[in-house]
């Protein structure tokens, strides 16, 4: 079948992409300034411990056996210890406990996108032209021009700090102390990391309640940018398929009014802005750092951010391959959605 | 075919350049028609003077150091009447100095490290889209393969991850953020590049004795000039935009550096909890404006030179 094949044929491309990858990622720790051995044991250390440290972490080898040796550990996930911000915990330990934090961010974020910048798209190419459209337009090009690291702020100035209607950092109330596991049916069973998730299994529902009041906000930041970068495509994807000749035909057989004919778009319209979903998701993980930052969430982002500050290479290597992975897994998710909606992709 | 032909059928083709269309202003007049456009360009050429004029009637020294023990610290906006100075118009940061003259130096280095990392980053993209256009599938394999795996991060988190190898600084920010927007337009230069490559009048000129780099300059190069000035245009927003994230996340400017990134970082910390607004709103407020106007101009660009873009639905 030809979509099998096509699928195959995208994974296969993905091998040399992921090894040029890991490549660069283990080219990090070799061209950043700063010896591993010095950066764990500190600089009052002395020489002598460093330099059996740098024995004992196998930084002495030849080059390429170390390469090989990251290869391998990489391909099974394992990227050592983090030398400081969680010096002695693995690194995929601690990525596990991140993820979920900054997942949780992005989809909330990504869900506002949806469902304001679908609509808004819409109204914008029904409207073709008019000053609806071009508030809407100008709207959504302002979404895009504004900064998260500004639009955050000035959210939290207006409904933290001055209205006091949303909590301004962090993911729950401080007072709030919530289980590590959950049970069904007798079992324990272990919890999402996710707190809006994992509020619910507890059946904490005043937990619940605050962990949304503090993820408001936060979404709301990412959720406008995404919204003005989908209600772009929106409104472009509507007016092209417009000009296609089954609409033509359509319209020929006496589909009158022009809404009419926008609700026979809107399904191929919605094409290409799922790939423009799809393709900013990953990029929604980016900017998770920023908000982050803003927002005081301990989500992978700010793990970054202060695991470079500090020379932690373990974390940073393994953090950043995490991410490139995620994207291009999520891309080709979207090539295939794509490819299944619009056979002719696939030639 | 006689040696005459071939040189009319190849200039010719070579109306469709960018620069006669700029000429025969079919493009200008377009993008004139486009008040937004029109806007985009104002509010550029509105904060380059700014810039200028900063760069030329502030001293950086005395920007940068910190001014407690002659001026209070975090004092509102003096027209807000809430008992601050009058002369600071956007009032006073955490260490006393002005937020006005601040943000409008700001604008010059959001411009200057902008300009450079767009420069070189379309000139990188272009020099490699079109070699590897033209040469071989070696050559080709070997250049977008490279550019692959470059686009297989998130932007930001690539910026980060180049910030950890170079250290931090404004430069080594321009250098991580120039290898950041390479592969794309490389990819844009190489697909319009491939477009001219198929017609026949670049194998017409090669079948007179052109050289290489003589078709390369000549043909292909123009031709790549449309899509890419359109993608420098819209890029140029993202550029300060992500510069001025890195500086925001303690990887970019030096302490006391007025640049809007760091000012937004110091607003962050010191203002937002304890209501001081105008910390942060007004190096955020410059920083969207001006890429709101690099927006604005780079979609009325794309419109003029995309004629479907023109059609309306009746």
């Amino acid at each position: 079948m030809a979509s099998k094949r096509f699928i195959l044929k995208r994974l296969l491309l993905l091998v040399p992409v992921l090894l040029g990858v890991a490549t660069f990622v283990f080219v990090i720790l070799h061209l950043a300034s700063g010896d591993p051995a010095r950066v764990i044991l500190g600089q009052r250390a002395p020489q002598e411990q460093v330099i059996q440290l740098r024995q004992e972490l196998g930084l002495n080898d030849p080059l390429y056996i170390q390469y090989g040796r990251f290869l391998v550990d990489a391909a099974q996930f394992d990227f050592g210890e983090s030398y400081v911000i969680a010096q002695g915990n693995s690194v995929r330990s601690v990525l596990a406990d991140k993820i979920p934090v900054t997942l949780e961010l992005a989809l909330y974020g990504q869900v506002v996108g949806i469902l304001l910048g679908i609509p808004l798209g819409v109204i914008s190419a029904v409207k073709q032209d008019t000053l609806t459209d071009h508030l809407g337009r100008v709207g959504a090009l302002s979404g895009i021009s504004v900064p998260i690291y500004w639009s955050g702020p000035m959210l939290i100035l207006a409904f933290s700090t001055y209205l006091s209607i949303f909590p301004a950092s962090g993911r729950i109330g401080s007072t709030i102390f919530l289980d590590n596991h959950w049970t069904l049916l007798g079992m324990q069973l272990p919890l999402t990391g996710m707190v809006t998730v994992d509020t619910l299994l507890l059946g904490e529902f005043g937990a619940w309640t605050s962990a949304v009041t503090h993820l408001f906000l936060p979404a709301m930041t990412i959720g406008i940018y995404s919204m003005a970068l989908i209600s772009r495509m929106m409104r472009s994807s509507m007016l092209e398929v417009v000009r296609q000749d089954y609409m033509r035909t359509a319209r020929a057989k006496g589909q009158g009014s022009k809404i009419t004919i926008m609700k026979h778009g809107f399904r191929n319209a919605l094409i290409p802005v799922i790939t423009v979903i799809g393709i900013q998701f990953g990029s929604l993980l980016g900017g998770a750092v920023l908000t982050e930052t803003v927002f005081g969430i301990g989500g992978i982002g700010t793990m970054l951010v202060s695991a470079i500050q500090s020379n932690d290479f373990p974390l940073v290597q393994g953090t950043v391959l995490t991410f490139a992975l995620l994207f291009t897994l999520v891309n080709l998710l979207v090539d295939i959605t794509y490819s299944y909606l619009d056979p002719r992709i696939q030639q | 075919m006689s040696t005459d032909t071939a040189t009319t059928d190849a200039t010719a083709l070579e109306d469709r350049t960018f620069l006669d269309r700029l000429r025969s202003s079919q493009f200008l007049s377009d993008l004139l028609s486009n008040r937004l456009a029109l806007v985009g360009l104002t509010i550029i050429i509105g904060m380059v003077l700014i810039a200028i004029f900063a760069r030329f009637s502030y001293d950086l020294g005395a920007l940068r150091s910190s001014q407690l023990g002659t001026v209070s610290d975090r004092l509102a906006p003096g027209w807000t009447g809430t008992g601050a100075v009058d002369q600071h118009i956007f009032g006073t940061d955490a260490s006393g100095r002005d937020i006005y003259k601040r943000t409008l130096y700001g604008a010059w280095i959001a411009i200057k490290y902008g300009t450079v990392t767009v420069a070189a980053s379309t000139f990188l993209g272009v020099a490699l889209g079109i070699i590897a256009a033209y040469y071989s599938d070696l050559t080709d394999n070997v250049i977008m393969r490279t550019m692959d795996v470059l686009l297989a991060f998130p932007s930001l988190l690539l910026a980060l991850a180049l910030v950890a190898i170079f250290g931090a600084g404004l430069w080594k920010v321009v250098i991580a953020l120039t290898l950041v927007y390479t592969p794309r337009f490389a990819r844009v230069v190489r697909g319009a590049a491939l477009k001219v490559l198929e017609d026949e009048y670049i194998e017409a000129t090669e079948a007179l004795g052109a050289k290489d780099p003589r078709v390369l300059a000549r043909h292909v190069f123009p031709n790549t000039l449309a899509p890419v000035t359109v993608q420098s245009t819209l890029n140029y927003g993202l550029a300060i935009i992500d510069f001025a994230a890195l500086s925001f996340l303690g990887f970019g400017a030096a302490p006391g550096m007025p640049s809007w990134g760091l000012m937004l970082s110091n607003g962050v910390a010191n203002g937002l909890l304890t209501g001081k607004w105008w910390m942060s709103l007004f190096p955020g407020l410059f920083l969207a404006v001006l890429v709101l106007g690099f927006n604005l101009l780079g979609d009325g660009m794309r419109d003029a030179l995309d004629p479907r873009m023109r059609e309306t639905v009746d």
